[in-house]
């Protein structure tokens, strides 16, 4: 089974695992704290905000995400190569099933991330500020249902 | 209005009313096995409005409205009712509902347990639920999951399935008893619609909670993948698959909050149903 | 340059509601009702805030008895700003 690769960086604990904001105790080794400074610094918060006001292309661009939406479809023409599904004479890729093992180790490899570092903190951060389309679930399901 | 129907569904009650008398009759039909509105009095009102000046008569199409609508919604053709009278219900929980926080997913349970899979449309998650539903499974709602605020549980929503396209033939392949299918409509604006009528246990014990086992977001479509999904990703995703995470505040995110930290989540691509409910098993065997 | 001159405040704390996520800090800003997700150093620079006001020397200070600091007080004046921006701080020149 391929493995998303997404997440392989941010999987690897390492640094404090103590809570962040938390000043650590004396006598514990000290934990680097990154100020950055110089350059423009990137945000490092993402925020819930109740809808933003519906306009036209935030309706039609609205989506509720799916993991992983960079990856391709995989359905396979008969040529071989790799077109969308629905394609006209194309089928699913072959599905395979998953070994206990490899469903185990998905169930525990998602669950947290242990103790990341700052710089894979702030990557997953980057990487969930991306599956926010712009309009919260509310305005994303009304705009989804209704014929306009 | 001329022709009305009230509705029992899971936790909460509808009043339907309609000018024409055909989408109440398929109403009343498939949802002959559900239980009364007890008191008589609906928590919310659905109601289809001729679209325009003398569309009662005149080449009748509906507008949905009620408690909540949407302003800018196009009208439906009267041979779409059913879909507008779900749709309509659909909209007032979504826009209006405050005793749960609502996740637009589909859910099943088995032993007390609930699974819950959201996505986008096309993902499979009615599909898969209807699915589970027929075998072993109680199936709890094809469209909306509702948390409980304090305790966290799942409660029921079993609304009758939305079954699109390809999907129609696949349940009928399945399920055999034609009385438990409303009609075929054709080309409405989500493409071929049919309605299916939940197995009886899902009706008989749709005031059963359960607790949240896992969580679990489905991709048709694609070779089979499987892969954890950690709890800062699920909880955004979450907030976009909430109608109403933001109106709850406070509560909203003590209990989104407890749903992401205690309930594994897994994204699973599939290329068909048998292989994402064998998928499902195995999970569900491991689970925690 | 550090201007000594700017406070920087954050509400009492039971303005907010938070809770730990996979190494993220949510917050749930009773007075907005938005929720917000922060990262490092945010979490770690708010906490040390406070009601009576704080200049970005004095927090610096306090951070640097805490954590090995990198990067310079520039930095930690954006950050003190994106804070502000938030809403989780106010500032007082």
């Amino acid at each position: 089974m391929k493995d998303s690769g997404n997440h392989e960086a941010l999987d690897q604990g390492a640094g404090a695992t103590e809570t962040p904001g938390k000043a650590p105790d004396a006598g514990l080794a000290r934990r680097k704290l990154l100020l950055g400074g110089g350059a423009v610094v990137a945000s490092a918060a993402v925020s819930i905000r109740p809808a933003l006001a519906q306009t036209a292309a935030s309706v039609l661009n609205c989506q509720i995400p799916v993991p992983d939406p960079s990856r391709a479809g995989q359905h396979i023409a008969a040529d071989g190569s790799l077109v969308a599904p629905g394609t006209e004479g194309a089928f699913p890729g072959s599905g395979r099933a998953f070994t206990g093992e490899e469903v185990r180790a998905a169930l525990r490899g998602g669950r947290t991330l242990p103790g990341a570092s700052y710089e894979q903190s702030r990557a997953y951060l980057n990487y969930i500020r991306r599956l926010q389309s712009g309009t919260s679930g509310f305005t994303c399901y009304a705009s989804l249902q209704m014929p306009r | 209005m001329k022709h009305s129907c009230m509705l029992s569904i899971g936790p909460a009650s509808f009043r339907i009313g309609s000018p024409w008398r055909a989408p109440i009759d398929a109403l009343r039909e498939l949802y002959a096995a559900y239980p009364p509105v007890k008191s008589g009095i609906a928590d919310y009102t659905v109601r289809l409005e001729p679209a325009g000046t003398g569309r009662r008569w005149f080449r009748p199409s509906i507008a949905i409205a009620g408690d909540h609508m949407l302003a800018d919604a196009a009208p439906m053709a009267l041979r779409h009712g059913l879909l507008a009278a779900e749709m309509g219900m659909n909209l007032q929980m979504a826009l209006g509902w405050r005793r749960h926080l609502l996740i637009h997913a589909s859910s099943a349970e088995k032993d007390g347990q609930a699974l819950i899979m959201t996505g986008e449309s096309g993902s499979g998650k009615s599909t898969l639920a209807a699915m589970l539903g027929e075998c072993g499974w109680r199936f709890m709602g094809d469209e909306f999951a509702l948390i409980d605020l304090v305790t966290g549980s799942i409660h029921s929503f079993p609304r009758l399935v939305s079954l699109k396209n390809a999907a129609i033939d696949v349940m009928r392949g399945i399920v055999k008893a034609p009385a438990r299918f409303g009609p075929l409509m054709e080309a409405t604006p989500k493409g071929d619609i049919a309605h299916l009528v939940p197995p009886a246990d899902a009706i008989l014990h749709m005031r059963d909670p359960a607790e949240p086992a896992l969580l679990l977001f489905p991709r048709f479509g694609f070779a089979s993948e499987l892969r954890g999904v950690s709890k800062g990703e699920a909880f955004v995703r979450l907030t976009q698959a909430s109608t109403n995470y933001v109106a709850l505040g406070e509560a909203g995110f003590h209990a989104l909050h407890h749903f992401v930290d205690t309930v594994p989540a897994m994204a699973l691509d599939y290329a068909n149903g048998e292989e994402a409910l064998a998928a499902i098993d195995q999970l569900w065997e491991v689970r925690s | 340059m550090v201007d000594g001159q700017t406070l920087y405040y954050r509400d009492s704390a039971d303005a907010v509601v938070e809770h730990d996520l996979d190494g993220l800090r949510l917050v749930f800003h009773r007075p907005s009702g938005i929720t917000h997700i922060i990262a490092s150093p945010l979490p770690e620079i708010w906490s040390l805030l406070d009601e009576q006001g704080c200049s970005a020397e004095a927090l610096w200070r306090q951070l640097s008895d805490h954590y090995d600091l990198e990067g310079d007080s520039t930095g930690l004046v954006q950050h003190l700003d994106a804070l502000a921006t938030l809403g989780l701080a106010r500032l007082q020149r």
